[in-house]
């Protein structure tokens, strides 16, 4: 007897650790609004949209309507919604979303506030929910947010807003929160682009990190140097510069920037078959020949075409993995080299820093990869943000050096490593052993990197997310507020992926490695 | 494969038209194309052309003429591949003040005449077009191509029923979540889509097996709680119920074709579930006799509403003589099927899963590409018979995240063996005669966001095999 009941004594006590364990973990898997805003509080009714919900602001801008019907198509998804509220007896109607923006400056421009506040009313007074924003890009946030607190009843056929009243009080931990995309390993088609930049703003990413040419194909019209584009894979597989323009626009329209990316002087092969000069020799392709002027009038060329389209702040100048044997073999350039009294790793230097000047010069400031700053950090400019790749620690080491650093561990955030689990995703935290508060805002951001090699327009979704979408909380949500067991955000994290394929993004399954295809029949939030 | 009516030219051909115009018109001079080939994908079935290149016109306008010239469908699907064909385009006047001239374009209208007015979608229905591009001197090209034209939604099955029926309200409750679901909206709106792409949709409801989810909501339809499938035969109920279900879809999906599914039915628990058992014993029936009945009383009232039943071929397999005359036979077990099918007077559709299924990852484009549905046919009566084919994306192991790219390129290589001529798909060396225009077309594809795998990988759906042009992988 004793035995039983102390054994039914130790199943309560499990039951009931459990319970409580179920109950902190349920409050929190309750907001499924990803990435978690800094503040939420809720309550537990339920409002409906009525069927003309509109925008009601003072604010006027085409940028603004247009992201609020689309985000009303988000939210209907093409249902039919029921017009008759009163045969469903259904009271506590939102006519519209009420939006006040502080701010009349349209720029998108790095650190700008991003911050909103959003309240959704509660039954007793419904009427008009409302945001509140310094400038309209925290205002398309706001959006957003409202919009996963949408949903479609199937069986009423109306929009409903569950657990009102709501407060939102929200703005990023990091401004600096990036994707990459590779489009010289694979040409991604315009449509293709677009949709992985609206896939990103249900996110709250904020910067398309653009790596358009590498050493395979360079498909971007230069006008500068209009044989350039000669090393696009075909004649079909290019980017005009209206192409390019358009990026940007419509990255703009959703508050997302766009980094530029020209690496050099490794990653360049594709430039010489416009300009077989730019080669070190016919046999010897890569990196860039750094003995002639004319490298660096081509590299002006294509950063001052750069300018007239892309408006961020900064540009990317890449620098990484050089292998500089091409300059020691080819007899020109060792010359050139010995006449100079540099090395190669000098000339790497020199090569980096001046087309730093260039960029400057073009009112740039710089972006370079890490081996930059691991080779002569102290000789890059001040205004260089150093990008991190090969691995952890070296974040610390930039800002303790008085740089900004941009955090892209490759062994945590490469997306084409379909091996890095989502809970590595979402755990990579950038200020990892950086405790000092001034270096810690040295740190700009993050970035996930999709890399092209095995990555084309049909699989590129599927490979960004979901796991793009974990790194996406990391770097937006307050750190005390994120979960400090990833296994704990499955639920929230899952309902997100369903939302992306409800809107048409092919997010793969949470289960399994990377872009898995589903392990066999069952609901998308079980997957 | 001949036409099956010969009605006027209708409007749905003017897709036909619009999208072969639309694989013409490429934004620079083509790339190493094989000048002796044509980069139309299916391949037209009659076509001359010559060797000039013809500016168009970005804001290319339509004229219209003929009974049919008015209709919406023409107008919406005008503007839709306008704005596939032009996206690149901006640059108008650049080119006027270069060249000083007001008007550089060769091509700045396209004239569309359709004679028939009638706006219904039916099998059989004229999609055939005539096209010419000219300029003055006389010059003309003329063909013809398409995608596949009917959509077969495998809407239910035992693991989840997703879509309303008002009839039986509780039928849903089957689905997954209440999110995964389809209102009769949803489903209208998926029907009316494809029509204004010339697209009909051929509803399934599989029975009697592959149905346990509908005793989510209706527990009385499983034979007992412990032996879900096939439903319950014994019941009026359950036919009562099928009859609901198809007066509820009668309403949203026209098509003339209905399925009834009829397929792996395992009757082991009628036979083991003691009040069926007395059923088919005071009827002296099998349990293979009921499954004959059931499938023939389904048929019954899919007819009574005005469809023609399509059933997959184990009901033809297993009581031919039998089966109503007008059902089509849908075959998918292996080859050899149609023939023997057409040889008794039914009509058929080919889906041999060995080359046309599209989950069966490891059948690469060109075994898709071979398979001839008139295979082992030689009568052309007999031949008139077949009504066609199809390729099934079933979707065990695919969802929203990966179907594009299992579905595509090879349903396209299927799509040209059912729309061109058969010598034109029966050339011996297809690597030299297809493949470059396979490759041509799944980039078209991956350039309108279609989610298009590469080609020459030996699965399906896999990654590329490292960086290259969309040419050549």
């Amino acid at each position: 007897m004793a035995s039983e009941a102390s054994l039914v004594a130790m199943v309560v006590a499990l039951a009931l650790s459990n319970a409580l364990l179920v109950t902190s973990e349920s409050e929190y898997n309750k907001v499924k609004i990803w990435p978690m805003p800094a503040s939420v509080s809720y309550g537990h009714s339920h409002l409906y949209l009525s069927n003309d919900f509109e925008l009601s602001t003072n604010y006027d801008s085409g940028l603004l309507k247009d992201a609020f019907n689309r985000m009303l198509a988000v939210i209907r998804l093409g249902h039919i919604i029921e017009a008759n509220f009163s045969a469903l007896h259904l009271s506590p109607l939102l006519r519209g979303l009420h939006i006040v923006i502080s701010s009349s400056n349209h720029q998108l421009q790095y650190t700008i506030d991003e911050s909103y506040k959003l309240t959704v009313p509660s039954p007793e007074n419904p009427g008009y929910a409302h945001l509140e924003a310094q400038t309209v890009y925290g205002a398309l946030h706001g959006l957003q947010t409202f919009s996963q607190l949408c949903h479609f009843n199937f069986t009423s056929r109306v929009l409903e807003v569950h657990m009102s009243p709501w407060t939102i009080i929200d703005q990023p931990r990091f401004s600096y929160r990036g994707l990459l995309i590779d489009t010289s390993r694979h040409y991604l088609p315009l449509p293709v682009v677009k949709k992985v930049i609206d896939s990103m703003s249900y996110a709250k990413l904020n910067v398309l990190h653009w790596h358009i040419v590498d050493s395979q194909s360079f498909p971007l019209e230069i006008p500068s140097y209009p044989k350039l584009w000669d090393g696009a894979y075909s004649p079909s597989e290019r980017y005009t510069v209206a192409d390019a323009a358009e990026v940007v626009s419509y990255a703009q329209q959703r508050g997302i920037n766009v980094l530029a990316e020209i690496d050099v002087p490794g990653h360049a092969r594709s430039w010489g078959t416009g300009y077989p000069s730019l080669w070190p020799s016919k046999d010897c392709q890569q990196p860039l020949d750094v003995s002639k002027e004319f490298t660096f009038k081509v590299i002006d060329g294509i950063l001052s075409d750069f300018s007239k389209i892309f408006k961020f702040k900064f540009v990317h100048l890449g620098g990484d993995e050089v292998n500089t044997s091409c300059w020691t073999i080819t007899p020109h350039i060792s010359k050139w080299l010995r006449e100079h009294g540099m090395n190669e790793s000098q000339a790497y230097q020199y090569f980096v820093l001046r087309a730093q000047n260039v960029a400057l010069s073009h009112g740039y400031e710089i972006v370079n990869w890490e081996e930059t700053f691991n080779d002569f950090g102290n000789k890059l400019s001040r205004k260089t943000v150093v990008h991190n790749w090969l691995g952890g620690g070296v974040a610390r080491q930039v800002v303790a050096s008085g740089l900004r650093c941009i955090v892209s561990n490759q062994d945590k955030w490469y997306l084409h490593y379909l091996d890095t689990t989502l809970q590595e995703f979402y755990a990579n935290e950038p200020l990892t052993n950086i405790t000092n508060l001034k270096q810690q805002k040295l740190v700009i951001g993050g970035e996930v990197c999709m890399w092209g090699e095995f990555v084309d327009g049909s699989d590129i979704e599927q490979t960004i997310w979901p796991r793009a979408a974990a790194a996406a909380e990391r770097l937006w949500t307050p750190y005390d507020k994120l979960a400090k067991n990833p296994r704990e955000v499955t639920g929230r994290l899952a309902h997100f992926r369903c939302l992306l394929n409800q809107r048409g993004v092919a997010a793969a399954p949470l289960a399994g490695q990377g872009r898995s295809a589903p392990e066999g029949p069952g609901s998308c939030y079980e997957q | 494969m001949l036409p099956f009516s010969q009605k006027p030219h209708s409007k749905f051909s003017f897709f036909k038209l619009l999208f072969w115009v639309s694989q013409l018109l490429v934004l620079s001079s083509g790339f190493e194309l094989d000048e002796s080939l044509t980069y139309i994908w299916p391949l037209p079935s009659e076509f001359t052309s010559g060797n000039e290149t013809l500016a168009v016109d970005p804001t290319l306008s339509l004229s219209v003429s003929g009974k049919g010239g008015d209709l919406k469908i023409l107008r919406e699907g005008f503007e839709r591949y306008k704005k596939i064909i032009f996206k690149h385009v901006s640059g108008v006047s650049i080119f006027e003040k270069l060249r000083g001239i007001t008007s550089v374009y060769d091509i700045s209208e396209l004239r569309i005449i359709v004679n028939s007015d009638s706006e219904e979608l039916q099998l059989g229905v004229d999609e055939s077009y005539t096209l010419f591009v000219a300029k003055n001197d006389g010059k003309s090209i003329v063909g013809g191509a398409t995608i596949e034209n009917v959509l077969h939604w495998h809407i239910i099955d035992e693991q989840s029923f997703p879509l309303e029926v008002p009839t039986y309200p509780n039928l849903w409750n089957g689905a997954y979540t209440k999110w995964e679901r389809y209102t009769v909206e949803d489903a209208s709106d998926i029907v009316s889509f494809a029509k204004m792409r010339g697209i009909h949709v051929m509803a399934e409801v599989d029975v009697p097996g592959h149905a346990e989810s509908w005793g989510a909501g209706y527990p009385d339809l499983w034979p007992s709680s412990s032996c879900r499938e096939p439903l319950d035969v014994s019941k009026n109920f359950t036919f009562d119920l099928i009859s609901g279900i198809l007066s509820d879809i009668r309403k949203i999906f026209p098509f003339e074709l209905f399925h009834l599914g009829g397929d792996e039915v395992n009757t082991g628990c009628w036979t083991s579930t003691p009040h069926v058992k007395q059923w088919l014993n005071d009827r002296n029936m099998t349990a293979k006799d009921a499954y004959q009945y059931f499938v023939l009383k389904a048929q019954e009232m899919a007819i009574s509403k005005g469809w023609t039943p399509v059933n997959w071929e184990e009901t033809f397999n297993a009581f031919a003589a039998n089966l109503n005359p007008q059902t089509v036979v849908h075959n998918w077990l292996g080859p050899g099927v149609c023939p023997n099918a057409v040889a008794k007077g039914f009509r058929c559709i080919f889906s041999n899963q060995g080359v046309w299924y599209l989950d069966h990852l490891d059948v690469p484009w060109d075994q898709v590409y071979n398979a001839e549905p008139l295979e082992g046919i030689n009568n052309v009566s007999e031949q008139n018979l077949v009504l066609g084919g199809e390729v099934c994306m079933w979707d065990e192991v695919a969802d929203t995240s990966n179907v594009q790219q299992t579905i595509w390129p090879r349903a396209a290589a299927a799509a040209e063996r059912l729309w061109s001529k058969r010598e034109a798909v029966s050339a011996r060396n297809i690597t030299l005669t297809a493949l470059p225009r396979f490759l041509y077309f799944r980039c078209l594809l991956n350039r309108r966001g279609v989610q298009a795998a590469p080609v020459t990988n030996k699965y399906a759906r896999q990654p590329p095999t490292g960086p290259g042009s969309c040419y050549e992988q």
